[in-house]
């Protein structure tokens, strides 16, 4: 029997795209506060919940995502005005702010825990109608794909005009490069970071409302989606969105295709799906710590074209 | 004796134990965060490596022995090993001392390798890299099943004294032993952190360009503390074992590591009675916030009490880093026996040249 790789590479789309939603609030956060957020997975996870809750309540997916948004964002700023900006003022160390990350993590996971269990929805999922629309080789298109796709593709055009062609996303790429001199510059810094944690952690939010739909959520779902958050924007480099795409996507390739050619071919247990992103970034940050940020593609085929300087 | 305390005597070395381990955790983890600056984040990762080695020397070395003949993971199999150790005490004490020298010296050789990108890597991403090498360590055991069996775990690795009758005289003499070696262990990491050695350290988790331009060998002191850190592990996760009597996989999560990093955090940095302070105020919150222990007295909840209990080890270190980075117990300058820098002369003209 020939290997059918079209639910895997369904698969990989679907969730590559989640990945790089994730990541795109990370790498955001990342380039311009310089925190290894290690409380991101909670906003993934909160808007999961929202999300499923109020669907499940009868309103509708749209006016959800958007809730979800609302209080991922409310999250991410909390975090920000009350963990890092007073350990940021006091002058920490990065790793101290990472430490604090942790900590915030496991603060705003267990609140989770504990209200999940006291509501009895440890595990929730919303409860949208899946239709298939049309079915690529064994792989179905199903509406839950309708929604993924298009919000991943907007967001990351959204972003990139915000970051390229408006003031704000300017400044931030300012503070990203430098923030003392975007500060001497006259960049108001806490108020743009603040603008910062609400598109980042929006966004994170949407992308666990996706989930949330997709599969389901539980107060884990972040901490246990972040390891392959962190992949996806390490692959980028951790500065550049089309990077993170690419991490994302590659994340989700390898571990649905991956997964399945090694199954097939050398009886690996698909168990060790997580093991292949894991082992990626390890090699990634030993070997090429800058991810695919600053590879040259167009010029590279310009060269072997002979068309290069 | 042992009657009239029996009934609390369960409740009490199960603390003690708990207390012991968690301090080797925590003394070396402090030797790699706090006086290095190397955030180990895969600390569980080593104590796993300690737990493996142990139960599966022990485990299988007993299988052998026993000559039984069914699955070496089911549960019969483990309960012939238990038995066969039972009856042969100076095989469970060898079986324990074995496990303990080899698990470190093992728990040693991956904190080698562990150093190669902890020489590599800045301190954010060594972090991560860490915490992804010891998730990589567990996925690897849970579905490997000649490591720890799987999911179901590892049983049945017997526990040194289980030839004595008595449980509790058992658990008594199981409690000194790990209780002197958590003690032996903090008067090495004490020796070791007030020798050269540990000023070396130091100055490298202070500022290791300065200590580079100072001509100190940065490269091998990372290796080293790594190596040491990780044998230390290596040994609470064998302690541990031989406690529990079995081993699991899923056990090794990266939570222990930040409630382990929660106690440094809490105590002191760079500071071993912190730690040791750290240790106990850390480990009573994780032991009186058990579900077993709070049905003793009689305390319900709706929810499962454990979260509560990790909300407040992400409360703590939130706050030590906001309020008191430095500890309850904040680092001091190190004693050197051999130069008494205080009545120096030079020492004065230093006070004089700060006024």
């Amino acid at each position: 029997m020939t290997l059918d790789l079209s639910v895997p590479l369904m698969n990989s789309l679907t969730l590559g795209c989640m990945y790089t939603l994730m990541a795109l609030g990370l790498t955001m956060s990342y380039s311009v506060t310089k925190i290894s957020n290690f409380a991101h997975g909670e906003l993934v996870t909160l808007g999961g919940y929202i999300t499923a809750l109020s669907v499940n309540r009868g309103i509708n997916l749209p006016i959800s995502l958007v809730l979800a948004f609302i209080a991922s964002a409310l999250l991410a700023v909390a975090i920000d005005e009350l963990v890092y900006k007073p350990l940021i003022k006091k002058g920490s160390r990065p790793l101290f702010l990472l430490v604090a990350s942790i900590g915030a993590g496991l603060v705003v996971r267990y609140l989770m825990f504990i209200y999940a269990d006291l509501r009895g929805v440890i595990t929730i999922q919303a409860r949208t109608s899946v239709e298939i629309i049309a079915r690529i080789g064994r792989a179905a298109l199903t509406t839950v794909h309708l929604w993924v796709f298009p919000i991943t593709a907007v967001s990351v055009a959204l972003l990139h005009l915000m970051f390229h062609h408006t003031k704000p996303g300017k400044a931030l790429r300012a503070m990203a490069d430098n923030e003392d001199l975007a500060r001497v510059s006259g960049i108001r810094v806490y108020v743009l970071r603040r603008l910062m944690w609400v598109v980042a952690g929006g966004i994170t939010g949407v992308a666990g409302g996706l989930w949330a739909v997709y599969s389901i959520v539980t107060p884990q779902t972040g901490w246990e989606a972040l390891l392959r958050v962190f992949a996806s924007s390490i692959i980028g480099g951790f500065v550049s969105f089309w990077g993170t795409i690419v991490g994302g996507i590659t994340i989700g390739l390898a571990e649905n295709i991956g997964i399945s050619i090694m199954n097939e071919y050398f009886n690996v247990s698909t168990a060790y799906r997580p093991l292949i992103s894991f082992v990626v970034i390890v090699l990634v940050f030993l070997f090429r710590p800058s991810g695919v940020a600053g590879i040259d593609v167009i010029g590279w085929i310009k060269e072997k074209m002979g068309r290069g300087e | 004796m042992f009657e009239a305390i029996g009934g609390y005597t369960p409740l009490i070395t199960s603390f003690l134990v708990l207390f012991a381990i968690y301090l080797i955790m925590a003394l070396s983890l402090n030797l790699e965060y706090g006086y290095s600056g190397i955030p180990n984040f895969g600390h569980v990762f080593f104590m796993s490596v300690g737990a493996y080695v142990s139960g599966n020397l022990t485990a299988r070395i007993l299988y052998k022995l026993s000559g039984s003949t069914v699955d070496f993971c089911s549960g019969q199999a483990a309960s012939v090993r238990t038995a066969y150790a039972s009856q042969h005490p100076g095989l469970s004490i060898a079986l324990f001392i074995l496990s303990l020298v080899i698990g470190a010296i093992v728990g040693g050789a991956f904190g080698y390798i562990g150093s190669y990108p902890g020489l590599r890597l800045k301190e954010s991403f060594l972090a991560i890299t860490l915490i992804f090498i010891g998730e990589i360590g567990r996925i690897i055991a849970r579905n490997e099943k000649g490591l720890a069996c799987g999911l179901t775990g590892l049983t049945g690795i017997a526990n040194p004294f289980c030839w004595i009758d008595n449980v509790n005289l058992r658990s008594i003499l199981y409690t000194i032993v790990v209780l002197s070696m958590a003690a032996a262990t903090f008067i090495y990491v004490q020796k070791l952190s007030q020798s050269p050695f540990g000023r070396l350290l130091k100055a490298m988790g202070d500022d290791d360009l300065a200590a580079k331009v100072l001509g100190k060998r940065i490269p091998r002191a990372r290796e080293a503390v790594m190596v040491i850190g990780s044998a230390l592990a290596a040994i609470a996760g064998v302690l541990r074992t031989f406690y529990i009597q079995g081993v699991v996989a899923d056990d090794f999560i990266p939570l222990i590591t930040f409630t382990v990093l929660s106690m440094v955090i809490l105590g002191g940095v760079a500071n071993n009675l912190g730690v040791l302070l750290g240790t106990l105020v850390m480990t009573m919150i994780d032991h009186f916030l058990s579900p077993s222990f709070l049905s003793t007295i009689g305390f319900r909840v709706e929810f499962d009490i454990t979260y509560v209990k990790y909300v407040i080890t992400g409360l703590i270190m939130i706050f030590m880093l906001m309020v008191r980075p430095e500890g309850i117990i904040p680092e001091k300058p190190v004693k050197t026996p051999l130069l008494d820098i205080s009545s120096s002369e030079e020492w004065e003209v230093e006070e004089e040249l700060k006024l």
